[in-house]
């Protein structure tokens, strides 16, 4: 037996090398979780930088001239207006503001500079006031992308770029010089579908398509994977056949999500004949993706809710299902939710399982049903990566912000939710 | 709850008693047990067991650790049916109707034979919510002025209503041990049961709050038929009437509270409550 | 349950021991006061002022023997709160140790009559029936030496004996009586010896009573039935 003096000595000589060794891990620690946080925020502040451009375009306001012969029509009625040539309205409009400009190229260089949209919105807006027909407006249209990427980089107002000519640069020059040029808040970014045109491209469709998707992956995913659980950890008898299905599970939750993807497209599309693209289709596909997460997540919180609450209800004379759903459940809620957050934000960034099953074609309409064609966001930024427009550079980079901040409330919410079960 | 899969059968050919000593029925019987054996697997945990609970009398079953005497407990409310391994044989009945027959769901038992347990588990929910739980599920309450009245004269019952009356709606768990376990009492007697059973419920508190739950024990006698399981040779002297031994899973003698503690017949308890092995 | 009692192998072996020296010292506190008798006696029968003296004076140690056995038994009522067979061997330890303080009070009584008689015999000789007194003594010290071998044997079927020989003790002593109170008819110059005789075979007569009242605890003890007050034949029957 060693006498506690001994002991004293003895332990005070590792003391030290012990007090060492911690303080060596915190600091060990602190500095893996501050560099980490230094990643994350370079990452972040390095999107933001390049996702400024997108948010804010440049508008220029011409001199339109609504004259009858140039729009060709008939009469005033709406029918005969909505076939009006508002092209040649437009084009003979910036002519105007240009005599000087003669020939074809140079011409034809000219109207570029305006979004291939305009003649729409000079529709549009015709429909709405009628009575502009024949007169004269200073209306503002939105600038081509080139235009618009020249004006935000230019080195030098008015000289030549890769995209924009020097006669372009010139006329861009002299806009912004006389006051014609106006920098506004891209809203469009927000309200407009997908489109080849980099000014005109919007995420709404994208941004719907994944809610949309969202929607359908938790409806199918949550009570099935939390009623499989709850199966698995109450009812189900213990045998091989359910150590073998646990083995599936598990096993499922590693399998790459791209087999999904050829899983819906050969089962799914091919086999049940359901749209391509649809979020409905998207939706069972991410479930089955999610549903291993969701399922192993609520089985570890379930089988952790102490055997003393189940005693007590059936104590009381509460019936098995009720003991389940009344007492094991909600005490295992925490856990399930933070299994379905992860599962949804894994889901939330698929992109491969989804190509898969066709949600790479090009969609402009938004979606209004799970049936609908659609993409969702993380297409939507694979598909504008692959542009060469400096603009969709800009967009791919807003986008990636949308989503990440989509994420962010996702699992602020589920947080939230998370809280309020724990507490009670 | 013990791991009874693991170990050996308690009853073996060496520690076979010959038959119980003492009296162990009544004439005003609640429940009445006949030639009790419970298996788990292929361990014997209880030979041979018969056994009257006295109408509003508290019996104390005592015993050496894993003699059967909570195993035997479990049994008179069919909470054995929850764990698998176990098999239970014999006879048991309530005011004479067999409580493991076909007919009867334990479901129902369970509201007529109530069950307090060794660690109070209070449900994670409110004070309220904890004791109305069993009324609402078996449908007792007609209203909720009905369902207020059982919650509070249940608490009233087990002394606990004028700790807590006035945040009946915090949680169950925030309250201390001692008030935790009387909040279980309550949950049970919300139910009305006609026998309840204890398994050691005043085992994780101090003595303080033992002695209230005692002194509750004494006063629910009352109304209820009650069984309790105890450690402590001392509680089961002071609160029961009637005392049964358990040892390896037999019964070996049962009588007289206070014939037991100053006049056991048989050595096996004369050893036990003298502290000589065991 | 058997004749026997076990009174060992607790798993405390502190009990064990404390039980044990309490027992110990019961049978020390018997042994003096068997002492005590027999010299009382002896300082009767002899007329030896000396050993009276010494009886008397002895009676301090039996008291305080008494006072701390006492002591020793509440503790160990307090600290074990003993069961069953230790529960009943407490109070048949203090009640053993009260009946054995009133026997060496007797034998105190004993040793002043001792003195008070030796006095009256140096002036003129008396016949104070000390044959019978004897006679009684003697029968007197063997039921409590057998009443102390039976409590330290835990013999049940011993002690019923000797109750059953109290009957022999008050024959005696009836006997004494009666010649004692022929002889203070006869003269009455001796009613004051012969009272005094009657006192120390009336304390006689209390110490058989007193070893009678040991063996009913001994047979609580063992059998865990209280037989005090009960006729011979009543007690055989409650025994069994």
């Amino acid at each position: 037996m060693i006498d506690s003096k001994n002991i004293t000595t003895i332990v005070t000589a590792s003391l030290q090398r012990r007090h060492k060794k911690e303080r060596r891990f915190k600091l060990l620690g602190r500095s893996a979780v501050a560099f980490g946080f230094m990643l994350v925020f370079i990452l972040i502040a390095d999107i933001t930088y390049k996702a400024i451009p997108a948010f804010h375009q440049h508008w220029v306001a011409i001199d339109v001239s609504y004259k009858e012969d140039w729009l060709s029509i008939k009469d005033d009625q709406p029918d005969s207006l909505k076939t009006a040539n508002f092209r040649k309205v437009l084009k003979q409009s910036i002519y105007e503001m240009y005599p000087t400009v003669q020939g074809r190229k140079d011409k034809r260089a000219l109207t570029k500079i305006i979004s291939s949209n305009a003649e729409f919105t000079l529709r549009d807006h015709l429909l709405e006031s009628p009575s502009l027909i024949g007169k004269k407006e200073t209306f503002w249209l939105l600038l081509d992308d080139d235009a618009d990427t020249y004006l935000k980089n230019a080195k030098v107002l008015g000289e030549a770029e890769l995209r924009t000519s020097q006669k372009q640069a010139t006329w861009l020059k002299e806009l912004t010089d006389n006051g014609r040029i106006e920098k506004r808040f891209n809203i469009e970014f927000f309200t407009n579908g997908d489109s080849r045109e980099a000014e005109l491209a919007g995420i709404k469709g994208a941004l719907i398509g994944t809610i949309i998707t969202m929607l359908v992956t938790l409806s199918l995913s949550f009570p099935l994977g939390v009623a499989a659980a709850l199966y698995l950890e109450e009812f189900a008898p213990k045998n091989r056949w359910t150590d073998i299905i646990e083995v599936n599970i598990n096993n499922l939750a590693a399998v790459p999500s791209i087999i999904f993807g050829l899983l819906g497209l050969a089962v799914i599309i091919n086999i049940f004949g359901l749209p391509r693209s649809a979020p409905l289709v998207g939706g069972i596909v991410l479930t089955l993706m999610t549903l291993p997460t969701i399922i192993i997540a609520s089985r570890a919180s379930i089988k952790a809710v102490p055997p003393s609450i189940r005693e007590a209800a059936y104590g009381i004379g509460a019936s098995k299902v009720q003991t389940t759903f009344g007492h094991v459940l909600p005490m295992a809620m925490p856990g399930i939710l933070t299994g379905t957050i992860i599962g949804m934000a894994q889901a939330l960034g698929e992109t491969a399982p989804l190509l898969m099953i066709g949600m790479v074609a090009f969609i402009v309409d938004i979606p209004t049903s799970i049936t609908d064609s659609a993409t969702v966001m993380p297409v939507q930024i694979f598909l504008w990566a692959d542009s060469p427009e400096r603009a969709f550079l800009a967009k791919t980079s807003a986008a990636i912000l949308v989503l990440l901040s989509f994420l962010f409330v996702m699992n602020t919410a589920a947080a939230l939710l998370r809280k309020k079960f724990e507490n009670r | 709850m013990v791991d009874m899969s693991s170990s050996e059968s308690l009853v073996s050919e060496d520690t076979k008693i010959d038959g119980t000593v003492g009296n162990c029925f009544s004439d005003d019987a609640k429940m009445s047990m006949r030639n009790v054996n419970v298996y788990y697997d292929n361990n014997q945990a209880i030979q041979d067991v018969s056994i009257d609970l006295a109408r509003n009398k508290v019996t104390a079953l005592i015993g050496p650790s894993g003699c059967g005497k909570s195993t035997f407990l479990r049994c008179m409310n069919r909470m054995n049916d929850t764990i698998d391994i176990c098999r239970v044989e014999g006879q048991f009945t309530l005011d004479g109707e067999d409580i493991y027959a076909k007919s009867m769901d334990p479901v129902l038992l369970r509201a007529r034979v109530g069950m307090v347990f060794q660690k109070p588990n209070p449900f994670p929910k409110s004070i309220y919510e904890n004791v109305a739980y069993g009324p609402k599920i078996h449908g007792l309450a007609s209203s909720k002025a009905e369902l207020d009245e059982i919650v509070i004269t249940s608490l009233q019952k087990a002394g606990l209503f004028k700790e807590v009356k006035d945040r009946l709606d915090s949680p169950g768990t925030g309250l201390s041990g001692g008030q935790q376990q009387r909040l279980c009492i309550a949950r049970s007697i919300a139910v009305s049961p006609e026998v309840i059973l204890m398994d050691e419920p005043a085992s994780a508190l101090d003595p303080i709050a033992t002695a209230v739950i005692e002194e509750l024990i004494d006063e629910l006698k009352e109304k209820f038929t009650i069984a309790i399981v105890t450690h402590s040779m001392q509680q089961a002297a002071r609160i029961s009437q009637t005392t049964a031994y358990f040892h390896m899973g037999q019964l070996v003698e049962m009588g007289e509270t206070t014939q037991i503690f100053t006049n056991p017949q048989h050595k096996l308890t004369e050893n036990y409550i003298t502290g000589r092995f065991g | 349950m058997d004749n026997e009692l076990h009174l060992t192998q607790h798993i405390s072996k502190k009990f064990n021991q404390e039980l044990e020296d309490v027992r110990n010292q019961v049978l020390k506190m018997g042994g003096l006061v068997e002492q005590q008798v027999s010299d009382g006696l002896t300082a009767l029968l002899d007329a030896n002022k000396v050993l009276g003296q010494e009886v008397i004076d002895r009676d301090h140690e039996v008291n305080a023997m008494e006072v701390e056995i006492d002591e020793t038994c509440i503790e160990i009522l307090a600290r074990r709160q003993p069961a069953a067979s230790d529960l009943r061997l407490m109070v048949s330890i203090i009640k053993t140790i009260t009946d054995l303080e009133r026997i060496g009070d007797e034998a105190e009584k004993l040793g002043v009559n001792a003195l008070k008689l030796a006095d009256v015999d140096s002036n003129g000789n008396s016949n104070h029936h000390f044959i019978e007194l004897r006679n009684l003594g003697d029968t007197v010290k063997k039921m409590l030496k057998r009443s102390l071998n039976a409590y330290a044997r835990m013999d049940v079927d011993e002690a019923i004996d000797i109750i059953k020989s109290d009957a022999l003790v008050n024959q005696e002593f009836d006997n004494i009586s009666r010649l004692l109170v022929m002889k203070m008819m006869e003269d009455p110059r001796e009613i004051k010896n012969a009272l005094r005789v009657s006192w120390c075979a009336r304390a006689l007569e209390r110490i058989g009573d007193h070893s009678q009242n040991i063996c009913e605890y001994i047979i609580y003890l063992v059998k865990g039935k209280d037989v005090r007050h009960l006729g011979l034949d009543d007690l055989k029957k409650h025994i069994l």
